[in-house]
């Protein structure tokens, strides 16, 4: 029914975006709006400016849960100064002085029927409807109270999840015996409606009836003069009531509203009318029409025949007449006795958080707060059965045009909004995708297990030692370089997780392993780069060597979808394993001696176990031998050896890209150092030659058991994962040769010339690389 | 002071002063919040017995030290009283029991016992004859003030009969000696919140009056004005002497001995001028006697009374922390002392001014009556108290009083009102259902309105307005509304067939069966009105017919008789009338249901006949 657009004309903003509680508004010809802080502001509607702000505020000594209950309370004081008479050029509530009127706790509403000021306050068990007296000058200290009626709460379960909840007071007069001028918050209802709701006594006693809607629902009322009246339960819509009002529904009689409207928080609307002969004894009956629209409100209105409430995201139209459609299908709505509400119209205006009922006659007008603080004028388009009937006025159409285009601005905001939302959440699928890239790279390298040593990780970590002395006590250092050399950048949100614990203490799983554990999170790695993070791994004096050091990569969903959306879903993603062994953690005795050693890198624990038992034959043996030759004389008590090829040592021990002292290799036969638990160690290599000329006996000697068998080791497991690699290059150059084979035998794309070439170099390559231990 | 403040305090003259700052820091408070309520002092009341708490807690620090103890037992005094004044009883009793620990461990006597009588009684022996002993005496107050506030009587009993030297020692001059002593060396001695010699007299007298409002209720009578009456001469405040006359008086009262209950009534009165229950009480005990005159004297002087601005003023204003509306809150004494609210007295004063004959003066107060139900102000609108008639009911009794007092037109208004609100509502039919059903469904605020009280009340309105106009002679209206009266009342059905349309009143459960009752009853009135109506344009077979009828409805309606004698003398039916004259004046000996509302009395103003002439024509008819 309706056609085109809403007009929305903002008159003035406040900018109170962001404040948790909901701005109190109490509209008129001046609007009132608390921002839920310690200020009010004026806003008057003919001159359309700011009267006043910042006009109440809260005494510092009152307690903080009381705050808004207090400013509310100075808020009604100073309405019903603005209605006397003599205030017309400067706003009477400029010349009100803060006072206290009432000290009460857990005041929901309030409203205020001529002299009485009423409070709706919960306690322990009961809802308290408190009447106190406004006294004549405001220069009283405080309000005597008239009375108070309680209601019983429900039930504990509800009393908890509504304490925060405010609940509504409206205030109903009966038809003809109402005021004039009505105060905000008061009804002038049809008289029959009124007295076979509250009763004829109330109707009698010209009594104005208080109607109040709870949190859990009910929808109760107090006749207000009446002797002996009690708070009663009216009806109940089972959900917290947000808004409770009366509307005129149909254009005849003189004014008076026929029907009672109640809406609640998930959008139950329940309409109370007058039903005429439905009793079976012929009499009215007042009638209960409920019906569910689509929540949450968070606001409502009423003009002659509709209902406005605003869900936050939208502005909607409730016709509540029965029209000409309904009149139509009177029988057919007889006949199913319940009768149903006509469906919601949209009309296009979010974020409204406050409403009030038309200001005007001619057109529908609303007045709006927008949840950013925007006091807005909403003009809702004519009907179209009306404008249909007559031709627009120029000046009629000139306006239009304005409200059109205010229009197409209230929805280019609302376009602007939705887009940036799309934006982000692009971002975020844009950044899923690198993630779910670097898992699957990850992953897949991991299963194809067979050549570790080729098949490396393109996000891999290597690591360097280095002593440093911090506060009087050596302390080895663990540098480790995230190497990102996949084709994928590294966004925010991930985390390099390095984990260090001993290797003996591994096995053992029952014990307290000492395991460190660092996370180092950063915001962009860009294929190619690297990331170099410090770390402490030990003390000197600590000798649980050799260590391991996982190093995996973390991603953090919460960091991408915000804290709510994923609480504990992580990826993580386990790089490599790096290992810190004795050798690692020598400290050189020589002056030059604080040097960076290179830790081993891939999978050095995968030994073989027959090498592994000829090694442990090994010790023992030359161990005992030693010992019974220099019986404690002297300090290097304890000694093992190991031979090798001075190629193979060349190899292991010392790699090219360290900057390591040439003393230690072959020129140099002694080394002597500090292991990392104090004990002074001799390493010795000398030329053996009897099988090959290039063989050598490295020697490991030391006063301390540890030391040695921890040297020991570590040498052992260095010359086992090099002759490892050295066994996997053979298997490289034969699949090499096997290739050139058949490349020549076919023919195809390689001459002779070339081929020599190739094979010679394999060839040479065999020599140079002899297989050997022992 | 100077040397003092030169060198540190030491920790007990530290803490006693902290104990006499916040005492004297109190005492300025009340003293400048004398005329504000009670309720504002909470907040202060609050912080004070938060700040004695805390430096109780720094004292009980350390271990029981009997150099410390009497400055313990006043904090702790303090404390409890600062409790107990905001209904904190647990928490008063939890010092009390504490402190009782403590002195015990210092005197080294036995600890241990649950009970709170035994724990005292060891705790008092073993301070016996030491500067402890009044201390301790003080918080044995403390804890019969407990006991008081929460009621427990029997406790207090028990106490008084188990230690009655001690008793003595506590309402004699205990603490006299305390006194003098502080006035002598004021610094060193911890002051006291609350003078306990103050808190001693309040307890006696409170404990007199709770007790023999308990025993009252029980029915002891005798054994409760003993108490009551020795307990008249303790010194108290006014009010609490008051409601010991007071309560003597209920005592004869319940001894049927209404004049010497007059007396004390007299008496309380005399005490406290707005001792408002001794009124009403006075007032209910003329009206026992039968004296009109006297009960309408005391009715109004109890509304003048209760309009007083002071009224709604607590009776027990304090002066001191611990109220006596705090101590006297048994629910015996509160049922004793409750008075109706000043509407409902207005309405009595009214109704009982009516019914003696004092027609000018119910008016007046009928109509104050309703002026103060349309006025804006508030006052005395919000009470519970459920006495007064319904709304529609008090309009037509007003209606009924104005047209005793030949206010026709001002009657005719209010029964207009009436009509106008119930008009739209009124059911097609109704049904009046079984006397007994109805009685469990029947409470003041059903759910829905009750539809057949809604047509009574139109009917009843429609009848008056039938009474006004044949006061005004104007016959033809007055058939008009006689017979809206007739047509409203046809709709009411009886649900249970077998009941008795026709009865007497005499022996009709008027409680039960008001409904019943009243409706026949207007049914009478209306047709009888309606006859007498008829007479006067002469439409004597109309008239005859409605008189029957009438008297069918309600064989008790004299001037349905009187004038259906009248009608049959007119058609000549001369035995017959005088057979029903000589029946109604039978009648008329009999007592009328004195609960039906007085608009439904016969009214005194339409066309009457002389009794003395219609004997006149019997005779002249001679015997037959």
């Amino acid at each position: 029914a309706m056609e085109g657009r809403c007009a929305v004309e903002t008159w003035t903003e406040f900018g109170f975006l962001g404040t948790s509680t909901t701005p109190k508004v109490r509209f008129g010809t001046d609007v009132f709006i608390c921002t839920g802080n310690d200020e009010v502001y004026v806003f008057s509607t003919h001159e359309r400016k700011l009267k006043a702000s910042n006009c109440f505020s809260v005494k510092d000594d009152l307690p903080l849960c009381c705050v808004s209950f207090s400013l509310n309370m100075t808020f009604h004081s100073c309405r019903a100064q603005s209605s006397s008479p003599d205030s017309s050029s400067i706003p009477a509530e400029l010349k009100i002085s803060e006072f206290l009127v009432i000290e009460a706790d857990g005041v929901s509403s309030l409203l205020l029927v001529g002299t009485v000021l009423l409070t709706l306050s919960q306690r322990d068990s009961s809802w308290l409807m408190t009447l106190y007296k406004t006294p004549e000058q405001t220069e009283s200290s405080s309000y005597e109270v008239l009375g108070s009626f309680s209601l019983p709460l429900v039930s504990a379960v509800v009393q908890a999840d509504t304490e925060s909840k405010t609940s509504v007071l409206i205030c109903l007069h009966c038809g003809d015996t109402a005021p004039l001028t009505l105060p905000h918050g008061h009804f002038c209802l049809e008289p029959v409606l009124f007295k076979l709701l509250f009763g004829v006594e109330a109707a009698l006693a010209k009594s104005p009836v208080i109607l109040c809607g709870l949190p859990d629902g009910r929808l109760c009322f107090l006749p207000l003069r009446l002797p002996g009246a009690r708070l009663r339960v009216l009806h109940s819509i089972e959900q917290p009531v947000v808004f409770v009002g009366a509307s005129v529904v149909t254009e005849t009689g003189p004014g008076h509203s026929q029907c009672l409207v109640a809406m609640g928080e998930q959008g139950r609307v329940v309409l109370i009318k007058t039903e005429k002969g439905r009793s079976e004894d012929g009499s009215s009956l007042a009638g209960f029409t409920e019906g569910i629209v689509s929540g949450p409100v968070q606001c409502g209105c009423l003009d002659r025949n509709c209902l406005y409430y605003s869900t936050g995201s939208d502005l909607l139209l409730l016709d509540l007449s029965e029209g000409s459609s309904g009149k139509e299908s009177k029988e057919r709505v007889e006949e199913t006795s319940r009768k149903t509400l006509q469906s919601p119209t949209s009309l296009n205006v979010s974020r409204v958080v406050a409403l009030a009922e038309p200001t005007s006659n001619t057109s529908v007008q609303l007045l709006g707060l927008s949840v950013r603080g925007q006091l807005q004028r909403i003009s809702l388009p004519a009907r179209r059965k009306d404008a249909g009937l007559s031709k627009l006025p120029s000046a009629q159409v000139g306006r239009s045009i304005r409200d059109l285009l205010s229009a197409i601005g209230d929805v280019c905001e609302r376009s602007s909004v939705l887009k940036t939302a799309i934006k982000s959440k692009n971002q975020i699928l844009r950044h899923l995708n690198q993630v779910v890239n670097i898992s699957f790279l990850l992953t897949a390298t991991n299963n194809t297990e067979d050549d570790p040593a080729i098949k490396e990780k393109p996000i891999r970590c290597h690591a360097m030692t280095s002593w440093s002395r911090l506060l009087q006590k050596d302390c080895l250092n663990l540098t480790c370089v995230l190497d990102n050399s996949s084709p994928f950048v590294l966004e925010r949100g991930w985390t390099l997780s390095v984990t260090v614990f001993p290797l003996c203490c591994s096995s053992t799983a029952g014990e307290e392993i000492s395991s460190a554990n660092f996370s180092f999170p950063f915001q962009n790695l860009n294929s190619g780069e690297t990331l170099e993070v410090l770390l402490p791994i030990a003390a000197a004096g600590d000798s649980s060597f050799p260590m391991t050091v996982n190093c995996s990569l973390i991603f953090s969903l919460s960091s991408l979808l915000g804290e709510q959306e994923a609480a504990s879903s992580n990826i993580s993603l386990p790089l490599n394993t790096l290992t810190v062994d004795w050798l690692n953690a020598l400290q050189l005795n020589s002056p030059t001696a604080r040097h960076k050693m290179v830790t081993f890198q891939p999978g050095s624990i995968t030994t073989d176990p027959i090498q592994a038992f000829i090694s442990s034959r090994q010790i023992r043996c030359s161990g005992r031998a030693d010992r019974g030759a220099e019986s404690g004389s002297r300090p290097e008590k304890y000694s093992a050896s190991v031979r090798v090829s001075s190629e193979l040592l060349k190899d292991s021990l010392v790699l090219k890209n360290s900057n390591l002292d040439p003393k230690i290799s072959l020129s140099s036969l002694t080394v002597h150092a500090c292991g990392p638990n104090g004990a002074t160690v001799k390493l010795t290599a000398k030329k053996v030659g009897i099988v090959f000329s290039d063989e050598l006996e490295v020697q490991v000697e030391s006063s301390s058991m540890t030391a040695v068998c921890g040297l020991h080791h570590a040498v052992l497991s260095r010359i086992q994962v090099q002759t490892h690699t050295h066994t996997v290059r053979l298997n490289t150059i034969f699949r090499e040769v096997q290739q050139n084979q058949i490349s020549g035998a076919l023919g195809v794309g390689m001459t002779a010339g070339q081929m020599n070439p190739g094979l010679l170099s394999v060839y040479q390559e065999l020599r140079q690389n002899p297989l050997l231990i022992i | 002071m100077s040397h003092k403040m030169s060198q540190p305090p030491s920790l007990l003259n530290k803490w006693i002063q902290e104990n006499n700052e916040l005492v004297n820091k109190w005492k300025q408070q009340e003293k400048g919040r004398d005329t504000v309520r009670q309720d504002h002092n909470q907040p202060h009341l609050k912080w004070c017995s938060y700040e004695f708490h805390k430096l109780l807690g720094i004292i009980q620090g350390i271990p029981p030290n009997s150099d410390y103890t009497q400055l313990e037992l006043a904090v702790v005094y303090n404390a409890g009283v600062c409790a107990t004044a905001q209904a904190q009883f647990s928490e008063a009793e939890l010092f009390l029991t504490q402190a009782a620990e403590r002195v015990l461990q210092v005197t080294g006597g036995e600890t241990g016992a649950s009970d709170p009588l035994v724990c005292w009684r060891a705790v008092l022996k073993s301070v016996e004859n030491t500067h402890l002993h009044p201390s301790v005496l003080y918080l044995v107050c403390l804890q019969w003030a407990i006991w008081l506030a929460t009621c427990q009587l029997k406790t207090i009993q028990e106490f008084q009969e188990e230690m009655p030297s001690l008793f003595e020692t506590l309402c004699g001059g205990v603490g006299d000696g305390a006194i003098s002593e502080a006035r002598s060396k004021s610094s060193n001695i911890p002051l006291m919140v609350m003078d306990p010699r103050r808190l001693i007299e309040l307890l006696q007298i409170c404990t007199s009056i709770a007790l023999g409002a308990e025993r009252l209720t029980e029915g002891q009578s005798s054994e409760a004005l003993t108490g009551l009456q020795a307990a008249s001469s303790l010194p108290a405040p006014r009010a609490l002497v008051g409601y010991t006359h007071l309560l003597s008086g209920s005592c004869l009262t319940h001894m049927r001995r209404p004049q010497m209950a007059l007396q004390c009534y007299r008496k309380a009165l005399e005490t406290d001028s707005r001792c408002v229950c001794a009124l009403y009480q006075s007032m209910l005990i003329y009206r026992q006697l039968g004296n009109t005159q006297a009960e309408i004297q005391a009715l109004r002087l109890l509304h003048s009374t209760l309009m007083l601005p002071s009224a709604t003023d607590p009776a027990l204003a304090s002066t001191h922390l611990l109220s006596p509306s705090s101590l006297l809150c048994s629910q015996s004494l509160s049922s004793l002392l409750s008075v109706p609210s000043a509407l409902s007295v207005l309405h009595s004063l009214a109704l009982k001014c009516l019914l003696c004959g004092r027609v000018s003066e119910g008016v007046e107060h009928y109509l104050d009556l309703l002026a103060v139900l349309h006025s804006e102000d508030q006052q005395g609108l919000h009470t519970q108290d459920a006495t007064i008639p319904r709304l529609p009911e008090l309009y037509l009794e007003a209606g009924a009083a104005l047209l005793m007092a030949r206010r026709p037109a001002d009657c005719l208004a209010l029964c207009s009102e009436v009509i106008s609100t119930t008009l739209e509502l009124l059911p097609e039919k109704v049904v009046l259902e079984e006397p007994e059903e109805r009685r469990e469904a029947e409470t003041r605020d059903t759910e829905g309105e009750n539809r057949v009280a809604m047509v009574l009340w139109t009917a009843a309105a429609y009848l008056l307005q039938g009474h006004c106009h044949s006061h005004l002679k104007d016959w033809k209206q007055a058939v008009t509304h006689y017979t809206r009266c007739i047509n409203l009342l046809v709709k009411v059905r009886l649900k249970k067939r077998d009941f008795q349309p026709q009865f007497s009143s005499a022996d009709m459960d008027v409680q039960r069966g008001k409904d019943l009752c009243v409706l026949q009853k207007l049914k009478g009135l209306s047709l009888a009105g309606r006859g007498i109506s008829f007479t006067q344009t002469d439409k004597l077979k109309e008239a005859l017919r409605d008189l029957q009828l009438s008297l069918q409805a309600f064989p008790e309606c004299v001037g349905a008789g009187l004038w259906c004698g009248e009608v049959l003398w007119r058609l000549s039916r001369r035995r017959e009338a005088a057979a029903c004259w000589e029946k109604t004046w039978s009648l008329t000996t009999q007592s009328l249901v004195e609960n039906l509302p007085v608009y439904l009395q016969e009214p005194q103003s339409g066309p009457l006949l002389d009794s003395a002439e219609l004997r006149h024509r019997i005779q002249e008819l001679g015997p037959t």
